[in-house]
């Protein structure tokens, strides 16, 4: 009769399943781990032995390559070398470049990897997604600037003065050819048209429109992804941290956000450009360091919610550690509304760099901010130079408010009935 | 008792985030190198002086010598009797610069605060009354292209297209024009125009995505089947709980906007304002300048959050001031 009975409960050896938790890492952790640490002790060498490498210049990079050897053979042993080519990045990466790959590669294993991991919940999400037509248009441009950004470097050369060039049109444009310093094109009746080597014009100093544009792309990418990875993790931890603590802690932790939130960020990074300089390091540590107030205060209040919820107190009667339900429950619980404020946050900091860049305060980078810039002299006769980077940054914040908004809808299914019975109202 | 209490405590804390926020500042600035020092040692040199000699002179006379709390307490002295020091490169003091170029700043910020703070919610109303049509989509087409468009790039095609090419208005900003001046009011209107696009997004998005939920509620109903009439329907009955939760982003973006794009606007348009003659103090390394600015903008700060939960707990009786 006793054949085959199935496995009861209380036989179920919780001690070993405990053991086999704390060793078991996912798949996603594992990836992470294997391609991160290598990358963190391969800029530790290069921090600590190959030094003076951020003063040289690009030109004198590739000149100095044979002597920056231990850099790339170490990088080559740990078998990075590859991700470094591939993100466009040169032999010679700055702590910005590190930080950037890191983030990359987060990105990819705990959102790309785990939308993969989950086929089901991922077209879920897709299927409400697509119903915002714009928001499908706005990733797509997303997607095509972020390639652009990650490889486009690598296949376009940085725009390089060349005065002779200044004042190119761009193609099918025209401009009165006492304006353009030596007409690449055709010249009818006084007018120089525009050429194909150009595709966007020049400035005044015959640099590369659309060089600059896709240069500019890569560096409003690094500021993109890393100052949201910090903002995210500053302001996630910070704010379940205050959540959870309670009492006191709560109080002191949340003061200090207001004091954070209460500094006037633009004149705090005027002053310290004013006093140390500028470059794409420090501004990334300002804006990350300014910019979490909001995040921590937002996540505090939908940590406290979700902490009010059945399910939370079930998993604390089952005696899970305090550790474990706020990794494992209420984060997560938060993510959604955490992912659409990054949406909305991310824009800010492109606006925020470009700004400072106008203000030709930013660092010397070529970033769309300081092409703006650049052509504020000469709008009058060569508008190119203002309006091509201008309407770029234009379309992309644009697209991160139109995907910030999908994903708020696709994320949210209470929002979504209540456009479904306001639809069947109409 | 409690609405009083709440006042005092937000006061008193208000007088403690600017007190650490000019500590920082202070602090920033005492470790960075002094350029006017640098400037003396590079004189002495010149002179064929003793550079360390005149540096020492220079601390000296600048009161760098002492030790850094005395000089901390000497500083907040002066921060708290309004006594901000001289601005060399505008040759007067620093208060009188900077109420100077407040004069300016109030010009075309007030008027851009009052209609952001009517408008905003009034179209945002009216697209949540007409949710989902294409009046909606229309102000959320515009809503969003207006929060997109940087304010910087948009304040140069503005001037570009009707300064430049159109000639509607003058390219150059001038002072000396009345403040309640046709003259003034043109060139103004593209700067403020600016201004309002950016930051009437925001909030009308916010006013449209909070008044949906008060559209279909029950007490609307009940006054629509009074026969309250449409406008004062949503002008009485949708309006004040919606400014409820709107105050809370409302100042906030304000706030945001004047600390960032006013400092770009007033350097496109020329008007020298508050943020114009912070940049310029920072380019001229004028220091007490820079300092007296950074205070002042901190206060509107600090100023403008406490108003914010001030509005927020008169506007809805239904906080109690004890429980914060």
């Amino acid at each position: 009769m006793a054949t085959q009975k199935p496995d009861r409960f209380d036989d179920v050896n919780w001690g070993e399943l405990a053991d086999n938790r704390r060793i078991n890492l996912t798949i996603n952790t594992k990836l992470a781990l294997v391609t991160i640490v290598p990358i963190v002790l391969a800029a530790l060498f290069d921090w600590q032995f190959v030094d003076g490498r951020e003063t040289l210049t690009e030109e004198l990079g590739s000149l100095a390559g044979e002597e920056l050897g231990p850099v790339s053979t170490l990088l080559e042993t740990v078998g990075v070398l590859g991700f470094f080519k591939g993100f466009g990045l040169s032999f010679d990466p700055t702590p910005v470049d590190y930080l950037f790959v890191i983030t990359l590669l987060l990105f990819v294993f705990y959102i790309i990897l785990v939308l993969w991991q989950n086929p089901r919940m991922t077209k879920y999400y897709w299927k409400e997604f697509r119903r915002n037509r714009p928001a499908v248009v706005s990733l797509v441009w997303l997607g095509i600037l972020a390639v652009v950004g990650l490889i486009g470097p690598f296949f376009y050369p940085k725009p390089e003065q060349n005065v002779l060039h200044g004042h190119q049109p761009p193609a099918f444009w025209e401009i009165d050819n006492a304006n353009a310093a030596t007409c690449l094109g055709e010249v009818q009746g006084g007018m120089c048209q525009g050429t194909w080597e150009y595709p966007l014009g020049t400035t005044r100093a015959g640099r590369d429109v659309l060089g600059f544009i896709i240069h500019g792309a890569t560096i409003s990418l690094q500021i993109a992804f890393i100052v949201t990875f910090l903002v995210v993790v500053l302001g996630v931890s910070f704010g379940t941290i205050s959540a959870y603590a309670g009492g006191w802690v709560d109080e002191l932790m949340m003061r200090f956000t207001d004091i954070v939130l209460s500094f006037p960020t633009l004149i705090l990074f005027l002053l310290v450009t004013y006093i140390y300089g500028s470059s794409l390091g420090l501004f990334i540590i300002i804006f990350a360091a300014f910019g979490w107030g909001g995040t921590a205060r937002y996540v505090r209040s939908k940590a406290l919610s979700v902490s009010e919820e059945e399910f939370i107190k079930a998993t604390r009667i089952s005696g899970a550690s305090v550790r474990r339900t706020v990794a494992r429950h209420v984060m997560p619980n938060t993510a959604s509304s955490i992912i659409t404020q990054i949406t909305l946050l991310t824009p800010g900091f492109l606006i925020f760099e470009a700004q400072l860049a106008f203000l030709q305060l930013g660092a010397d980078v070529p970033s769309w901010g300081q092409l703006i810039a650049t052509g504020e002299t000469d709008i009058e006769f060569a508008p190119w130079i203002v309006l091509a980077p201008g309407i770029v940054l234009f379309l992309t914040i644009l697209a991160f408010n139109f995907v910030g908004d999908a994903i708020l809808d696709a994320l949210n299914p209470e929002a979504e009935a209540e456009a479904d019975r306001a639809e069947a109202d109409a | 008792m409690g609405l009083s209490r709440y006042v005092l405590g937000r006061v008193a804390w208000a007088g403690i985030v600017s007190l650490v926020i000019v500590t920082a500042t202070f602090l920033l600035l005492s470790f960075a190198p002094n350029p006017n020092i640098q400037e003396a040692a590079t004189q002495a040199a010149l002179e064929g002086n003793d550079p360390a000699e005149a540096v020492e002179r220079e601390r000296e006379l600048r009161g760098l010598d002492e030790p850094l709390y005395v000089r901390y307490v000497d500083f907040l002295n002066g921060v708290y009797t309004f006594d901000w020091g001289w601005s060399n490169s505008r040759a007067q003091p620093v208060t009188e610069a900077l109420l100077e170029s407040l004069y300016y700043t109030a010009q075309y910020s007030v008027p851009w605060t009052i209609l952001t703070v009517l408008l905003g919610p009034l179209v945002g109303i009216y697209s949540a009354a007409n949710m989902y049509n294409w009046r909606d989509h229309a102000a959320t087409g515009f809503s969003f292209a207006g929060y997109a468009m940087p304010n910087f790039f948009f304040a140069i095609v503005i001037s570009l297209v009707f300064a430049v090419w159109l000639d509607l208005i003058p390219v150059t900003y001038k002072t000396g024009v009345d403040v309640f001046s046709l003259q003034n009011l043109r060139q103004l209107a593209a700067p403020i125009f600016v201004l309002v696009t950016g930051s009437i997004a925001g909030t009308m998005r916010v006013a449209r995505n909070e008044s949906a939920e008060y559209i279909n509620s029950d007490f609307m109903k009940t006054a629509k089947a009074k026969g309250v009439s449409p406008l004062r329907a949503y002008l009485y009955h949708v309006t004040r709980p919606t400014m409820v939760p709107l105050s809370t982003t409302l100042v906030g973006q304000l706030l945001a906007l004047f600390l960032g794009a006013s400092l770009l606007i007033e350097v496109i348009f020329g008007i020298p304002g508050i943020g114009k003659t912070t940049f310029d103090a920072i380019i001229a390394q004028d220091t007490n300048l820079v300092l007296g600015a950074t205070l002042v903008f901190t206060f509107i700060a600090v100023v403008g959050n406490l108003l914010e939960d001030l509005v927020f707990t008169i506007l809805d009786p239904r906080i109690s001031f004890d429980d914060r």
